[in-house]
């Protein structure tokens, strides 16, 4: 077990520095950000100056030395545009995604489990298809979209919630069920087709040959073992939270970190996009790391394998 | 079965209960303004947004200030001289003090400028203010500005849409390098900082002691809201009291019980570049005339702005410096167009690239699209290249913008707009007369208003006739306002609370 967890935070710490490099390299690639800074008239003399002072003209091998240097010891340089350091912008705004992710996680799972569940266990009938709709749904509406429609219907029409911004748990619904539509509809779907493969084993036959309830099959014997490839993918779907929560926060004006990212990346403010990427990494390289040790703990057999 | 479904709504339960309940309550001496980004720092020389300046101008003053007729009148400064051409002398107020106690003065002027013009500071917006050479305190409360050379905007590079130009106070602006003013702001103005939550809100309290008369509402929020149809929910839900930018489609729909909306011509010009520089049809004159025969900008202008906006006859804003309301635009007739592409020597029309960043201005691409059209109909197939803004910049400054070009340009003087815009050679210049060059740099040499104008009027004659551009409109500001609110937005952008008031 000791050498799994090992091997897999060395696999981790690879990970996140192959993403440091390939950050550093993409976010330059579209130019450096002066003319972006400058007022438009600058003059172009104006403009080579400025470039200068803020060291864009240097060899990017140079400016990368200097900022691995750096990063090594904690430090990843100061934002271009806020002028403050640029990881602790970035970590200011992780609570507030994660508020919003972790509500939306929660969300997705108290609707997909259950739904899953009913689904395989009652296959083939009303529940099932039901459970397709709001699956097929879950998955065709666009985020920005729905987002929309919520504003529309909620904040102008009914005015029961905020449109926009932080503060109250009223502010976190329609972000949630925005962010949350896409990964429940993936997670019930997953959960009903692991269930209905469980649920055809022979040890379920055993099972009821027993002569147990079936509710009891289903919850215990059922779910116990169709939870691995579900745990795995709502790991995933933390990742994809995080992502989807760039639109999300844009709509809402959510001030988490996607909405700092987006920012960022139109104002090329470099320090700001490789500190947002390098937290973005460390997290889903993390969760995947959980995903992984939690199967040891659902699974007796690869408890003992390691 | 009940037993899952029970816990997880008690889970759900418990976790909303968990959560601190009730929104910010708005009251009617709350004025909350939605614009489409926060700001990057509470420091004037640090930043160069618009979204910043509006939030910073109500923190802080400039020695002068636009009125509503937009002209430039007195604020910490109450008058001004030239005792030579190369010297702009202030006379300053003596009885302003900034919100932190400290006084304000003419050694306050020096260090604001001193600070913001020391190349170390890496100030975005040094170039607006590089032609001062020295501010020197001549007694507390006068000071003179010296430039190398007559410069004839000064007055607009002291007021507050030059970012750097806002005083802010010595002593505290020196504490923990700067560090402390960047995050809680200490200025002259109206309202006082009170908090900065980043991307969420700015709140500011109104300030009793303000030199210009107590603001009448007693606190201001500020919030970062990028899309346009949440800005106008928070509107219509009563959420916010202004909503910056509103797209022309919304403006019926905004005028109700509850909400109104106020509209300027914006001092934003546009107008599209023929890029003379480079062997195109664009060289010959008789073209650049028929391009601006062919494009039916009053019928663009009807279409997309909902007829809001200012037609533009030459590329200066009507309120702009020289501005004469004789000039006339090229008037809309393909057939002539159509005559004069003929005698250039391309009866059947030609192909040319044009030009453009996307979704930077209100409606750029619709515009551009529409004009192709026009184009089309002369026979003038336009290639549009849409590029994005940083790529923009790059390409412009190695003066690669091509063919027909939209720049999006604004300048209230003909010296911040004709200058960088056609004076031979400038990377921004795309045209070359070596009689408007002449012009414009006497222009530029004086700082004699009428001399200027009769200048600038010449020019203006050339400009028509060579056609380097073709001028379209200073395209609307729009704002949505809660219908209480009384308050009158200005056309350079720049957000003033210091009249608006509830009824």
């Amino acid at each position: 077990m000791a050498a799994f967890i090992l091997s897999r935070v060395l696999y981790a710490i690879v990970v996140v520095f192959g993403v440091s490099v390939a950050v550093f390299f993409l976010v330059r690639m579209g130019g450096d950000p002066t003319s972006l800074f400058l007022p438009p008239d600058a003059p172009v003399e104006e403009i080579e100056r400025f470039r200068q002072l803020m060291g864009f003209d240097r060899p990017l091998s140079e400016q990368y030395l200097a900022f691995l240097g750096k990063a090594l010891q904690g430090d990843f340089g100061m934002s271009l545009r806020y002028d403050e350091p640029a990881m602790g912008l970035v970590l200011d705004r992780a609570s507030a995604t994660l508020t919003l992710s972790g509500s939306a996680l929660l969300l997705s799972i108290l609707i997909a489990v259950p739904l899953g569940i009913l689904a395989a266990a009652f296959r083939g009938t009303i529940v099932d298809r039901i459970s397709l709709v709001i699956s097929l749904i879950g998955q065709s509406f666009p985020a920005f979209w729905l987002a929309i429609m919520l504003i529309l219907l909620f904040s102008e029409t009914f005015r029961f919630l905020p449109p926009s911004g932080r503060g109250s748990w009223e502010n976190l619904v329609m972000p949630s069920i925005v962010l949350a539509t896409y990964s429940t509809a993936i997670i019930t779907r997953l959960l009903r087709s692991s269930m209905i493969e469980v649920l055809q084993a022979d040890y379920i036959r055993t099972a009821r040959g027993k002569g147990l309830s079936e509710w009891r099959i289903v919850m215990k014997h059922g779910l116990r073992n169709a939870a691995i490839p579900t745990i795995t993918v709502i790991g995933l779907q933390v990742g994809a939270l995080l992502g989807g929560a760039v639109i999300t926060e844009e709509v809402f004006a959510y001030p988490g970190i996607g909405r700092l990212a987006i920012q960022a990346i139109a104002n090329r403010d470099f320090t700001v996009v490789q500190a947002f990427v390098i937290v973005m990494a460390v997290t889903i390289v993390t969760i995947n790391l959980l995903v992984d040790l939690s199967y040891g703990l659902l699974d007796p057999r690869m408890r003992n394998k390691g | 079965m009940r037993h899952i479904l029970r816990s997880s709504l008690l889970f759900a339960a418990i976790s909303v209960a968990s959560l601190p309940s009730s929104a910010v309550a708005q009251d009617s001496e709350t004025l909350v303004v939605a614009q489409p980004a926060d700001a990057y720092s509470m420091d004037p020389a640090k930043h160069s947004a618009f979204p910043t300046a509006n939030v910073l101008f109500q923190i802080y003053d400039a020695l002068v200030t636009q009125n509503a007729e937009g002209e430039i009148v007195p604020a910490l400064a109450t008058e001004w001289t030239n005792p030579d051409p190369l010297t702009w002398r202030f006379k300053l107020r003596d009885d302003v003090t900034f919100h932190n106690g400290e006084k304000f003065d003419a050694h306050a002027v020096k260090y604001t400028f001193d600070r913001a013009l020391d190349p170390a500071f890496k100030a975005p917006y040094f170039s607006r203010i590089s032609a001062i050479k020295g501010v020197e305190v001549v007694d507390d409360y006068t000071v003179d500005f010296k430039t190398d050379t007559p410069y004839p905007t000064m007055l607009l590079t002291l007021y507050e849409a030059s970012f750097p130009a806002l005083i802010v106070p010595p002593a505290y602006a020196a504490e923990e390098s700067g560090a402390k003013l960047a995050g809680h702001p200490v200025g002259t103005g109206p309202y006082r900082f009170v908090e900065w939550l980043k991307d969420e809100r700015v709140v500011l309290e109104a300030n009793p002691d303000y030199w210009g008369g107590a603001p009448e509402i007693d606190k201001v929020v500020f919030r970062p809201i990028k899309e346009t149809r949440t800005r106008i929910a928070e509107l219509r839900s009563g959420g916010v009291d202004v909503a910056a930018d509103i797209p022309p489609e919304d403006v019926d729909r905004l005028d109700t019980d509850e909400t109104k909306v106020v509209v300027v011509p914006s001092d934003f010009l546009y107008f599209f570049v023929f890029d003379t520089t480079r062997d195109t049809p664009l060289t010959n004159k008789k073209v650049r005339q028929a391009i601006n025969h062919a494009v039916d900008v009053d019928a663009i202008q009807k279409a997309l702005m909902n007829g809001m906006g200012e037609r533009i006859a030459l590329t200066l804003p009507v309120n702009g410096f020289a501005y004469d309301p004789t000039w006339k635009p090229y008037a809309y007739d393909p057939e002539k167009a159509k005559a004069l592409l003929a005698e250039a020597g391309y009866p059947d029309g030609f192909t040319i690239k044009m030009m453009s960043r996307k979704g930077r201005f209100l409606k750029d691409a619709e515009i551009i699209e529409a004009s192709a059209g026009f184009l089309a109909q002369v026979g003038i197939k336009a290639e549009i290249e849409y590029l994005e803004p940083g790529v923009w910049g790059q390409v412009s400054e190695k003066k690669g913008r091509e063919g027909i070009i939209f720049p999006g340009w604004s300048g209230r003087d003909p010296n911040l707009v004709w200058y960088p815009l056609l004076k031979s050679g400038l990377y921004q210049s795309y045209f070359s007369n070596g009689e408007l060059d002449a012009l414009l740099d006497a222009g530029a040499a004086t700082i004699d208003a009428e001399e200027r104008k009769e200048i600038y009027s010449k020019a203006a004659a050339i400009i028509k006739d060579e056609a380097p551009h073709l001028p379209m409109i200073q395209p609307p500001l729009i704002f949505g306002l809660n219908k209480s609110l009384v308050w009158t937005p200005r056309s350079d952008g720049i957000i003033d609370l210091r009249g608006a008031h509830f009824e």
